[in-house]
């Protein structure tokens, strides 16, 4: 086990700079997500810790060890790809062993860790078999296990589940939380779903055109994200952000002259502002008889657990989350209101939390 | 009805039946030919009109196989099982050699950035346009002055233009098709590049391997021209052997007829065992 500490990273491919000025320190047995959009440069990032990807400028260090120029193969990490990427003329068994075997391993000791990774994975009766007989989620694990063979310093994974179905990723999913709490070894975990990286990390670090948004622990980027592009990436469904402007009161958001939505405390000091308002849709109320803002229901999409539905106010679309069983239809007009607590502001311009 | 053909289908069918068989036909005739004029006697080799019926004979086999007695003086044909030797040193050692050179030439390739190797591929490729009679007669006087006129390393060395370019572009794209993650996962795995080469892209690549080796070998089997002119008569390959039943007085067309199959039988078995390598090596880059 050991640190990894990104410092001032950057990257460019040619002319064009992907990763600009990114900083982070990560501490002995933490496990780190990654997120953002595509093509934010996550990979890039975790492949500049693999040593795949030379560093423009700037260090990153595992353990105390500067390892810019130091090869993949001395730098103690293991990775796990999104395709897996097996070596397809091995069977199971060579495939996790590859890595030892080049070591000069003892063949017992090579043996034995194969076989309590094989046993951990549930590939022990898998051992003999070629890449292309397996399931996708078999391959998976045989690439889980190439890593956990290795006992590295450092895991390393690229979206690992994002070629399984849905069900099997969650399964897959609590296996590697359940992986990180029985070895941990610090772990770097690379993806795009941001309810992977809320469910796995201990921090979140969410990227952005090649620097970082913001990184915390997940709840408290849930909670209090620092700018309106965090508070719409983390979350699902996405929060709601509407641009307007506080009332000359404080009372109210208004959309236009003609919308309001009150809010659940005044906001005085912002009176008059402009700001661009954050609402989660499970702080968003609805109700057929109550005070509100008169918003018409346009789609309504009821999972069992939960209902989400998508209202118009005013021209704008709002989404909002709940649990209760309450009787909309498409095209029924019912009261609005803000949950109390439950609102964030950011600035217009900057789109900085305030 | 099981075959209820329409009539449009049908006449599909039986079109590119016919064409089939056309393009069979113009494959196989002269094969044929050659086949029969082989077990020909003299006789029926130069009848007008031609005899499609006739007593087969193996006296032609026998005499360019082993010789004939009765004409030791201007015994001609009883090397052919020594050409036939020269060729086996000369068309493998040449296919060995390059895989030995264009395994590594074509990983840097298929890996390095795109547009240097595709400038490399083009250089490689002409010397395939070049003619070999272009270059023959300034090898000639190099071969001669370097003592390598006649012998098997200078045959195998000049064999290198038809090999080894095969050998590289074929192998090249095979290995472009191999994820590059593999090798990544390789390389994190502690592989140095030649373990990579040797661990992991050779055993995946094959089956390229396999084709890249066999159509070269059949191009260097079938070259006629570094024969003639490079090897003397120590390294005479199979293709000049055929050339032996032309004499100063006349032509021994039956002899020849029994060389050349004799010559054409790796290739066409070849063909048959691993038509699957063939097909794939010779249309890379036609279908992906
Ligand atoms: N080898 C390369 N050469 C040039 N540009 C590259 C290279 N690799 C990545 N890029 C560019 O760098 C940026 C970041 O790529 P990266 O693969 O890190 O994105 P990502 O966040 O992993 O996206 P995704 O979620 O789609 O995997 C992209 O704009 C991409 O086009
Ligand atoms: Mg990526």
């Amino acid at each position: 086990m050991a640190s990894v500490v990104i410092d001032n990273v950057r990257k460019a491919f040619g002319q064009v700079e992907v990763i600009k000025g990114v900083s982070l320190d990560i501490a002995e047995g933490e496990f780190v997500a990654l997120v953002g959009p595509s093509g934010c440069g996550k990979s890039t990032l975790l492949r500049m810790i693999a040593g795949l990807e030379a560093v423009s400028d700037g260090e990153i260090r595992i353990g105390d060890r500067v390892v810019n120029d130091i090869e993949p193969k001395d730098r103690d990490v293991a990775m796990v790809f999104q395709s897996y990427a097996l070596y397809p003329h091995m069977t199971v068994a060579e495939n996790l062993s590859f890595a030892l075997r080049l070591k000069k391993t003892a063949r017992d000791k090579v043996d034995s860790r194969v076989d309590h990774a094989a046993r951990m994975l549930g590939l022990a009766d898998l051992l003999q078999r070629l890449p292309r007989q397996l399931s996708g989620g078999q391959r998976q694990r045989v690439a889980m296990g190439r890593a956990l063979v290795r006992n590295p310093q450092v895991f390393l994974f690229d979206e690992p589940l994002s070629n399984l179905d849905a069900k099997l990723r969650v399964q897959m999913r609590a296996e590697i939380k359940k992986l990180h709490q029985s070895l941990k070894v610090t772990t770097v975990y690379v993806t795009h779903d941001q309810m992977e990286a809320m469910t796995l990390a201990d921090r979140v670090v969410v990227l952005q055109g090649g620097v970082i948004e913001q990184a915390g622990r997940p709840l408290d980027l849930y909670d209090r994200p620092a700018n309106a592009f965090v508070a719409g990436f983390i979350g699902s469904p996405a929060m709601n952000l509407l641009s307007g402007r506080i009332s000359a009161d404080g009372a109210d958001f208004e959309f236009s002259p003609q919308t309001k939505l009150s809010l659940p405390e005044p906001l005085r000091p912002f009176a008059g502002r402009p700001v661009t308002l954050g609402v989660r849709p499970e702080h968003l109320n609805v109700a057929k008889d109550a005070k509100g803002a008169p918003a018409k229901a346009l789609v309504i999409e009821p999972t069992g657990a939960e209902t989400h539905a998508v209202l118009d106010l005013g021209g704008r679309e709002l989404t909002t989350v709940f649990r209760e069983r309450i009787p909309i239809a498409p095209g029924e007009i019912v009261a609005m209101s803000i949950a109390p607590g439950a609102v964030h502001l950011f600035d217009p311009a900057s789109g900085q939390r305030i | 009805m099981a075959a209820s053909l329409t009539p449009r289908k049908a006449l599909n069918t039986a079109l590119l039946t016919l064409g089939y068989a056309l393009l069979g036909a113009f494959v196989l005739f002269p094969i044929y030919w050659i086949f029969t004029m082989s077990l020909k006697e003299f006789g029926d080799i130069i009848a007008y009109p031609p005899r499609f019926s006739f007593v087969p004979t193996f006296e032609n086999y026998r005499e360019v196989l082993f010789g004939n007695e009765a004409d030791q003086a201007g015994g001609v044909m009883p090397d052919l099982l020594r050409f036939l030797r020269n060729s086996v040193i000369i068309s493998s050692g040449a296919v060995l050699l390059s895989v030995i050179l264009g395994l590594p030439a074509a990983y840097a390739l298929a890996r390095g950035e795109a547009k240097r190797a595709n400038r490399a591929r083009f250089t490689i490729l002409s010397f395939r346009f070049a003619p070999e009679l272009a270059i023959i007669l300034p090898l000639y006087a190099f071969y001669t002055r370097t003592g390598l006129y006649d012998s098997y390393v200078g045959m195998i060395l000049v064999h290198q233009l038809i090999t080894l370019p095969l050998m590289i572009l074929i192998l090249m794209s095979f290995i472009r098709d191999i994820p590059i993650e593999i090798e990544e996962a390789a390389r994190i795995d502690g592989a140095g590049p030649l373990t990579i080469l040797l661990q992991i892209i050779v055993p995946i690549a094959k089956p390229g391997l396999a084709s890249a080796m066999i159509i070269a070998f059949i191009f260097s089997w079938n070259n006629l021209i570094f024969g003639l002119v490079l090897a003397g008569g120590e390294t005479r390959p199979i293709t000049m052997g055929i050339l032996q039943a032309m004499t100063f007085d006349q032509i021994k067309w039956g002899l020849m007829a029994a060389a050349a199959m004799v010559s054409a039988v790796p290739g066409m078995i070849a063909s048959i065992l691993f038509q699957r390598q063939i097909t794939r090596g010779l249309t890379l880059g036609a279908v992906k």
